[in-house]
Parts: C-alpha cells; structure tokens; sequence
C-alpha cells in the first residue's frame, strides 16, 4: 500500500511542475488524436448521414459493417495499417511508418467507424418533419440535408467526442505503427505500458492519472450534449 | 402572384391499402378552399401533394399551365411559389427569427428587407417581437403561429394549411379568418383542412369534400360552424 501511496504522490509532484517529458507524451497524445479526430470527422460524418438518409442497395449490409469495424480490436487495424505502411507494403514508399503521420493514419481508420454510427444514430433519431420542412420553404435537397445536419448538432458532436475519447485511450495502433519512439511518436498509452514494465510507476501513473482527466472531460462533454 | 393549380388523374399510394385518387381538381387565384372530410379521408395527403412533397404514382399537376412532376428544378421552382404549414409543424431548434429568415434566405431576399418582411409576418399573427425567442420555449398555439408567419413572409402565392384552427383559441380564430380573407384579396390562393367543422360562410370558401381518397360531388353546402361534415354529405 506504500508502494502504491508513495508512487500517487510522486505522480501528483510531476503533474504539478509540469515534468517536461510528461509534457512532451501528452503533446503527442493530443495531436495525433487531434488531428485523427478531424479527419474522421471529415469522412465518418458523410457516411454517417449518407446511410442514415438514404435508401439504397447494400445499406443493411454497409450498417452491419459499421457496426462490426466498431468493435474491431485496435492491434488488427494497426496490423493492417503497419502491413500498408512497411516498405513491402504497398505504401512503403512514403518511408511513414514509425512516425506520427502513421499513427494518425491508424487512428483515423479506427475513428471513422465510430463516427459515423453516432452520426447515423443522430440522424435516424431526428425529427422526420425537418426535410419536409425545408422542402416546404423553398429549400433543395442539399439545404435539406445540411438543416438536418444542424438539427441534430449536438449528436453529431457526440460522435466526434466519441471518436476522441477512442482514439486517445487506444494503445494498439500507436504502439504498432509509432514505434513509441521518445519525444517523437511516444503516446500516453505507450508510455504507460512501457514506464510499467521499466519499473518507472511513478511516471506511468501519472500519465495514467492524465489519461483518466481527460478521458472524464471527454465523457462529461459527451453527457452533456447527449442531453440536450 | 397569380396563380391556376390543376390536379389531373392524380393517385397517391400510401402503403397501406390508401390511394388518394383525384379525376380533377383546380384551385384558382384568390379563392379560399376548405378540405373537409373525416379521419383518413386522405386531407393530409392531398395537401402534402398539393405542397409537391408527397410525388404521385399517376398523373400530373399544372401549375399556370405547366407540367411540374416531371423535371425536380420545375417541382423545386412550384415549391418556392407553394407553402404548407402542417398540423404539428417543426420549428427549426433556434430562434424564431432564424425560423422565418430561413425561407426568405433560400430566396436571396437581403438581410434589411427580411427583417422588416419578418416583423410584419409576426405581427399578422399577433405574435409581434417574437423574433428572439427560441423556438423550443413557445406553446403548441405559438408554435402553429410561427409556422404561420414562417409561410406569410414568403409571400407565397398558394399556402396549404392543414387543420390551421386546431390549436387557436376563439380569439385568435377571428385575427386568422381575417388574415385569411386578405390574403385571398391580394390574390393567394388558399387551401385548409379541417377535422369535423365547417368554416363560416363569411370567409366565402369552396368546399372540397374527402372521404376514402376521393372528392365526393357535389360537395356539401354548408352553414356556419359546428355542422359536422357528415351532415352535408
């Protein structure tokens, strides 16, 4: 129980002055994540709304796919990615492979999925009178489509928060395709896993305690919008 | 706007063994029609078709002459001529105000000359400096006004309005009758549906009488509120 006290304490010591390294882990953290986050967003949110409006041949199986891709284990698509990105792979050209680029491919791949279900939900949950609507005053089926895209922001949001509070906590992918390389692709969860099996507890934890603060915002903003 | 609206060999399935079927109907500018008829009569149908949302299966609508069905930028071009206000309307989750500069953005009308069109429409329906409220804090009745008013400020030259008086208040009812007539003076062309009581004769509407799917004719004369449709039939 020492062990575990004395550890806690260190870990709040580092938090508090800010320690450099620790710093530099949740940077990377938050970047690829970031910017992972955006680009699923870019493409899981079309999708979302395109199975969620539309009516077309393969729809069923499209969602089943979805649905399955969400549940897929984060080691799979880092294995999948790490096979497009080694240099036998049919990427391995763009030399990209244990660098942050990797790692923000993997995660795209993994947040896109779930971005996309929320969205789809969001949709299939919204007010069938909104296209209607729009049509009635004059609008197209474009302005019709972004209306409802507006009318059920706050899940969409839901979906993009989704996908960070994913992405963030993930290790497999980061692991797999950054290398955890320091101060280069070295992520929260890289670093945990790592710092436990040096023995480095004290650091881990208190990334782990970071990983866990964020990870409680993300739900608590999460929680919020879906009660809107 | 003046406008001559014709229905011709229309059928409407709707899934469930319903068809609205109508051999031919016109509407003409300035003239106030009530659809009348009971419970799946096929009035909220025939306003949604009438409203171009809900698209036949046979037939064509003429709108001055035109063939609309076909092409979707001529069913796109009858919409910004035709409004329908439903029974429960959706109000856009923001302000009133965004509700009705909605439709006048759609039709490039410029900020200045919406926010004077939008005072006017709200004060039609009594509802004057509403502009700011947020359209989920109205009552049921203030909601089916906004709506109103979201239609009024786009000038339209055919509005739809299905069982407009369902959540009015008497008081009310008189302001909307008399908006209802000068609208019919300035040449709109009016289509309302009501569950089970007649219009008074001083609006001077057309009966269009429903039942199953089809026009009933003739249609019945009617005398002053409270006669229920199937008296007249």
């Amino acid at each position: 129980m020492d062990f575990f006290a004395e550890s806690f304490g260190i870990a709040l010591t580092l938090i508090r002055d800010l320690d450099v390294d620790m710093l530099q882990i949740v940077w990377v953290s938050v970047y690829t994540t970031t910017i992972s986050v955006l680009l699923a967003s870019m493409i899981g949110i079309p999708i979302g709304v395109a199975v969620g409006i539309g009516r077309f041949f393969g729809r069923r199986v499209l969602i089943t796919l979805l649905n399955t891709l969400m549940a897929m284990p984060t080691v799979v698509i880092g294995l999948l990615v790490y096979g497009m990105l080694s240099r036998q792979g049919p990427l391995g050209d763009w030399g990209m492979l244990f660098s942050p680029a990797a790692i923000i491919i993997g995660q795209t791949v993994l947040a896109i999925p779930i971005v996309a279900n929320y969205t789809m939900a969001a949709i299939n949950g919204a007010d069938k009178r909104i296209v209607p609507t729009v049509l009635t005053l004059g609008g197209g089926r474009r302005q019709a489509f972004w209306q409802l895209l507006l009318e059920v922001r706050f899940g969409v949001m839901a979906a993009v928060i989704a996908g960070f509070g994913r992405v963030i906590a993930e290790v497999g992918v980061a692991m797999m395709l950054g290398g955890n390389i320091r101060a280069y692709t070295r992520t929260m969860t890289t670093a945990i896993a790592l710092d436990t099996s040096m023995g480095e507890f004290s650091f881990a934890l208190a990334l782990g305690i970071v990983l866990m603060t964020v990870a409680l915002m993300v739900n608590l903003l999460l929680n919020l919008l879906q009660h809107r | 706007m003046s406008v001559n609206y014709l229905l011709k060999d229309i059928e409407v399935p709707q899934g469930n063994g319903f068809c609205l079927s109508i051999d031919n109907l016109e509407l003409n500018s300035g003239k106030i029609y009530t659809l009348v008829g009971p419970n799946g009569a096929g009035k909220s149908t025939l306003l949604s078709t009438l409203a171009l949302l809900t698209l036949p299966q046979r037939g064509e609508i003429f709108l001055n002459g035109r063939p609309v069905l076909m092409k979707k930028s001529r069913r796109r071009q009858g919409r910004r001529q035709i409004t329908l206000v439903e029974q429960f309307p959706y109000l856009f989750d923001r302000s009133v105000y965004d509700n009705l500069v909605f439709g006048l953005g759609v039709r490039g009308i410029e900020r200045t000359n919406a926010a004077v069109r939008i005072a006017a429409a709200l004060e039609s329906v009594g509802l004057a400096g509403f502009e700011q409220r947020g359209a989920r804090q109205l009552s049921v009745g203030e909601v089916q006004r906004v709506a109103l008013a979201r239609a009024l400020v786009l000038q339209p030259a055919v509005l739809l309005l299905d069982e407009p008086t369902s959540n009015i208040d008497a008081e009310n009812l008189q302001v909307f009758e008399q908006l209802l007539c000068s609208l019919a003076a300035q040449d709109v062309t009016i289509v309302f549906s009501t569950h089970n009581t007649l219009p008074p004769r001083r609006l001077g509407a057309e009966l269009i009488s429903l039942r199953d799917g089809k026009i009933q004719r003739p249609s019945g004369a009617y005398t002053g509120y409270g006669e229920t449709v199937t008296d007249n039939e």
